[in-house]
């Protein structure tokens, strides 16, 4: 059938022709493009082109380095777009106005430069692993004195329970909850309150308390 | 018209394609789907985070200058050309970029947690 459309647009006149080819030449390819478009937004709408870390740094955490180039790609994006189809008829601007590409440029350069800094820093491209870090509303007491309340923050675990030690052990006593009671009497001392994970015994966190 | 046709499925291939995508990341940043933990966060050079303000103006001068720009598309859409951005919109985004960076840069290469471990 195809081939007889041609045969039969290359015994017309040539500018029908001319015109009947660049018709179906300008056909196919919106649909190649549109079947490459509809491809691509059903993968990843059913997850198989994954998004979870479209703003994520290998470390996992997200980074408004790559959020405000996402943010203004689109933007210049959809406002490319607009000015095009919003025209009649639709024409592509004649210039691309030098604010433009120095606002994308400083979008990239500054995200390019972010990924330079994380490259100079460990800590930048490997995850932190887990950890455990004590947080104290105070460091020091007095025998007999206010207790203090201990806080861990662990991170890089699914449990993020803990248990608490001092030393010297006998030296006042902690709770399940973090809470420091001094003894009523004693030489000054200062202890050390150990917060272990009770998922990795490897991760804890030391923290000093001095009690006068 | 078959142009006509050809131009009525241009527009409608690019705004499905923009605008779909567009949904499915603002849909998946809000549902959490698209990671954002620590967004507003920043890594000590010994790997503790600490809250970032740098991250906070960076956030909304993006936010801002994006919607005062798609603001002044909308109202000069029928002119052919995309507006301009203004050299003080641009020193101001700059800065801001310059302010995180800044602030990026020593709290990722200098500065250490203070509990001297």
């Amino acid at each position: 059938m195809l081939l007889l459309l041609l045969l039969q647009a290359s015994q017309s006149t040539p500018q029908w022709t001319e015109r009947w080819v660049g018709t179906l030449a300008a056909w196919v390819a919106l649909g190649f493009l549109g079947l490459i478009g509809v491809a691509i937004l059903y993968n990843v709408f059913t997850g198989r082109i994954d998004l979870s870390g479209l703003i994520s740094e290998p470390t996992g955490d997200a980074s408004m380095s790559r959020f405000q180039l996402l943010v203004f790609t689109f933007v210049i994006a959809a406002s490319l777009f607009l000015i095009i189809a919003s025209a009649a008829p639709p024409a592509f601007p004649k210039d691309i106005p030098s604010g433009i590409l120095v606002l994308l440029g400083i979008s990239s350069s500054s995200y390019l430069v972010s990924k330079g800094i994380q490259q100079s820093s460990p800590e930048g491209l490997s995850g932190r692993g887990p950890q455990v870090t004590i947080k104290t509303d105070r460091s020091e007491t007095t025998f007999g004195g206010p207790s203090v309340q201990c806080q861990a923050e662990v991170l890089g675990l699914s449990d993020t329970t803990v248990t608490w030690a001092i030393d010297p052990i006998d030296f006042g006593e902690i709770d399940d909850n973090g809470k420091y009671t001094p003894p009523k009497s004693g030489q000054p001392t200062t202890v050390t309150v150990t917060a272990t994970s009770k998922q990795d015994v490897g991760v804890s966190d030391k923290e000093t308390i001095k009690v006068s | 018209m078959p142009f006509d046709q050809i131009i009525w499925f241009v527009k409608l291939e690019v705004l499905v394609f923009l605008g779909g995508l567009a949904a499915i990341i603002a849909h998946r940043l809000l549902t959490g789907q698209i990671n954002t933990n620590y967004l507003l966060w920043g890594t000590k050079e010994d790997g503790t985070k600490y809250f970032s303000p740098e991250r906070v103006q960076l956030l909304v001068f993006t936010l801002g200058t994006a919607m005062f720009y798609l603001n002044s598309v909308m109202q000069n859409r029928t002119s052919g050309v995309l507006p301009d951005v203004s050299t003080e919109t641009l020193a101001l985004l700059g800065g801001s970029h310059a302010v995180y960076l800044g602030g990026k840069a020593y709290m990722m290469l200098f500065k250490r947690n203070g509990k001297g471990e």
